[in-house]
């Protein structure tokens, strides 16, 4: 079956626009579980009460960045508030305990995004209006925007993590939490900041998605379900690896659906998950372990 | 001869039967007797039932993707709730509503729906949402013989192939709001149509409705994408809509209703094709979530907030600021009032007139009540503000009047109004023995 040229190039656009939102939320979702080995089932909440949050900066101050920064730090000391008081003293103990707390905290924030703001969807307006033509459609420059925004922000964590001392010292952290804490590293604190950016990023990248969909209490549902797909297929903790799996599954399911119906595309993504627990548990871009 | 003073096969001494003992018998006998005629009579049986309450179950969902759409549908509900009590009750009766959440899952709502129906004893039950889910519970209530009155579930066959003699659908469904809008959408707007559908049983029969009526009308539809439900970023699929036709028609509720007016827009899609579909798409609380962006398209609804003919009518008015009130309550950005608080509403109330009617008293009544609500007229008035309404016998399905507008400026404008007369579809069901 012949797929036309242009199809295939705006196929191509989405799925790394499409991979670069999922990039950012998959991100700080590896970057916690590579550090504390937490599953946080919570992310999604984090992701939508920063689009709340965004919302409310933005009805304030009318301008969207400042909202974006606002929305980041707001949900990363919620963050830190969450891990001091709910995962803290879970440290340590059968990894369950955390699933469950975090799976715990993730309804309670739901529930309570809902008795707060109601079920009545809410709106933030893009920054950047204007679009162009591609083809036959005006593809809005918005969308790009996101994508150079997540690369900006992804590559200023990696940037933050390889170079900067607190960055030292969570990679350290994470090579051997005993030595770390030995040479002086105040590991509690920086378990505590690691999840605070796990959660800032969840908030930028609410939002930064909000102006697409309208802000809701369950826009972070689907999100954090395809993150943990990216997590996994992209290698449990590994930062790069989350970016090129998030790039990977969105040009395929994009590909995916010049052939087939928008219900089989979904499924590309499970099928990449199971083949990757099947055949290549440790994921498919981390170097294969010795 | 049994001596007396014998002792009976369980060995306790049988009393001399003296004469007055003889009489004591016989008073006591008489009076079980008379209690007995009296406690058993049907009379009896109506002064014991009005001295407690109607109990009413109300499944919605009010947690999970389902709440924007369940905890609007529950204040109409208890609005009615509420009016019917203070007005008094029906027969004299209050009426206690039991409410559950069925959490947006539908084994959740079956098994909410048993404990309802079992520990509860609910009377009657008047609520639901999302159509998997009342499909799901539509044979408990057949097995329980307890009448459902739906709130607000739009799935075709709920009327049609699964139709079920205990459930009542007193709103308009898709088939009938199809033969009200092909008209308009083929003679106004355009003959060949690209249908956008939620990829799930409402939006697939909702798209089947309106591929045929849009057929007959002489109309063509070119193309059908369905995307699956919850689906946050639609664009991928979006994209691939091209091609020489006049409309795109939309059939998406909530959230996904205001990701698809999103994404379409931001895509030129709603500037290059005429942008119409199902009243779902921009309800009054997906508004604010569409802004702009939803201007210029044309919808189909049975019931929309505002004050233009023939909704400029004292009831309409009241039931619109009380509405407004309660959902402000809910959500401090006071969304309008929608269809889901409207045929809550009005399903306590036409629930309420079957009892009237049939003198229900409880459960043993229930073919009462039914018998009362097959052909159910319900006039325009403040029991049911939307507009008058008939309740079929054939299959439990209602024809109401319905509003075709436009949306300019984030607020709706009534274009057309097609009278319930000529939403009429033949019914298709058969009800099981």
């Amino acid at each position: 079956m012949n797929i036309p040229f242009d199809q295939f190039l705006i196929q191509t656009i989405n799925g790394i626009v499409t991979g670069m939102i999922l990039a950012m939320v998959a991100s700080g979702l590896t970057l916690i579980f590579g550090i504390m080995d937490v599953v946080n089932f919570a992310h999604g909440e984090l992701f939508m009460l920063g689009a709340y949050v965004g919302v409310l900066t933005l009805a304030a101050t009318g301008n969207f960045w400042i909202a974006l920064i606002a929305a980041t730090l707001a949900i990363a000391v919620l963050g830190a508030v969450i891990y001091l008081t709910t995962l803290r003293p879970l440290i340590g103990r059968d990894p369950l305990t955390t699933i469950l707390a975090t799976f715990g905290v993730s309804l309670v924030l739901q529930n309570y995004a809902l008795w707060q703001f109601g079920p009545v969807a809410r709106k933030i307006e893009e920054p950047i209006t204007g679009h162009f033509s591609l083809f036959y459609l005006e593809y809005p420059y918005y969308r790009l925007a996101i994508a150079v925004l997540a690369v900006a922000i992804i590559g200023g964590l990696w940037l933050f993590l390889k170079h900067g001392t607190y960055g030292i010292w969570i990679r350290a952290t994470t090579q051997d939490r005993v030595m770390a804490q030995a040479m002086g590293i105040p590991v509690p604190w920086v378990l505590t900041a690691v999840f605070a950016i796990g959660a800032g990023m969840a908030a930028a990248s609410g939002v930064l998605f909000g102006p697409l969909v309208g802000v809701n209490s369950q826009m972070g549902t689907s999100w954090v379900l395809r993150a943990f797909i990216v997590v996994v297929v992209g290698g449990m903790g590994s930062i790069s690896g989350s970016i090129a799996a998030a790039i990977f599954i969105s040009l395929l399911e994009a590909y995916a659906s010049l052939w087939v119906s928008p219900a089989q595309a979904v499924i590309v993504s499970f099928v990449v998950l199971i083949l990757t627990l099947l055949f290549r548990p440790t994921g498919l871009f981390v170097p294969t372990p010795k | 001869m049994t001596n007396i003073g014998d002792t009976t096969s369980a060995g306790v001494a049988r009393p001399e039967p003296t004469r007055r003992r003889l009489v004591g018998w016989g008073a006591a006998g008489a009076s079980l007797a008379f209690g007995g005629a009296i406690f058993g009579s049907p009379l009896w049986r109506v002064a014991i039932a009005q001295a407690k309450p109607y109990k009413i179950g109300s499944v919605h969902s009010l947690t999970g993707p389902g709440a924007p759409v369940g905890k609007t549908a529950l204040i109409g509900v208890q609005m009615a709730v509420d009016r019917i009590n203070n007005a008094g009750g029906i027969n004299g009766r209050k009426i206690e509503l039991v409410v559950e959440d069925d959490e947006t899952k539908p084994d959740v709502g079956r098994r909410k729906v048993e404990k309802l129906l079992v520990e509860d004893q609910i009377d009657a039950q008047v609520g639901g949402e999302i159509s998997s889910i009342c499909l799901a519970c539509m044979p408990v209530y057949d097995d329980h013989q307890v009448v459902n009155m739906i709130g607000v579930c739009l799935d075709t066959t709920i009327t049609t192939s699964k139709c079920n003699r205990y459930s009542f659908r007193p709103y308009d469904y898709a088939p009938a709001q199809a033969v009200a809008f092909a008209p308009y959408l083929v003679g106004k707007l355009g003959k060949k149509w690209h249908i956008i559908y939620a990829d799930y049983a409402w939006g697939q029969s909702t798209r089947d409705a309106y591929a045929e009526q849009i057929k007959k009308n002489g109309g063509d539809v070119v193309g059908g994408t369905g995307i699956p439900i919850g689906t946050a970023d639609m664009t991928p699929f979006l994209s691939k809509i091209s091609g020489e036709f006049d409309g795109l028609f939309g059939i998406f509720f909530g959230a996904d209703g205001v990701t698809l007016g999103n994404q379409a827009f931001d895509l030129g899609l709603t500037k290059k094709y005429k942008w119409a579909g199902d009243g779902a798409m921009c309800e009054s609380t997906n508004l604010p979530g569409l802004g702009h962006k939803i201007d210029g398209f044309t919808g189909i609804n049975r019931y929309v907030p505002v004050m233009d003919a023939p909704l400029d009518t004292p009831y309409h008015k009241a039931f619109f600021e009380e509405a407004v009130a309660r959902l402000k309550k809910m959500d401090p950005s006071g969304p309008l009032p929608d269809r889901y608080v409207q045929s809550n509403y009005e399903a306590v109330n036409a629930l309420k007139l079957g009892i009237e009617k049939s003198g229900f008293q409880g459960r043993d009544d229930t073919p009462k009540l039914i018998a009362a609500l097959e052909g159910l007229e319900m006039k325009e008035g403040p029991d049911f503000p939307q507009g008058d309404k008939t309740l079929r016998k054939e299959d439990h399905q209602a024809f109401v009047r319905e509003f075709i507008y436009e949306v300019k400026d984030g607020g709706y404008h009534i274009k057309d109004v097609v009278p319930k007369e000529k939403t009429i579809v033949p019914p298709a069901c058969t009800f099981s023995a």
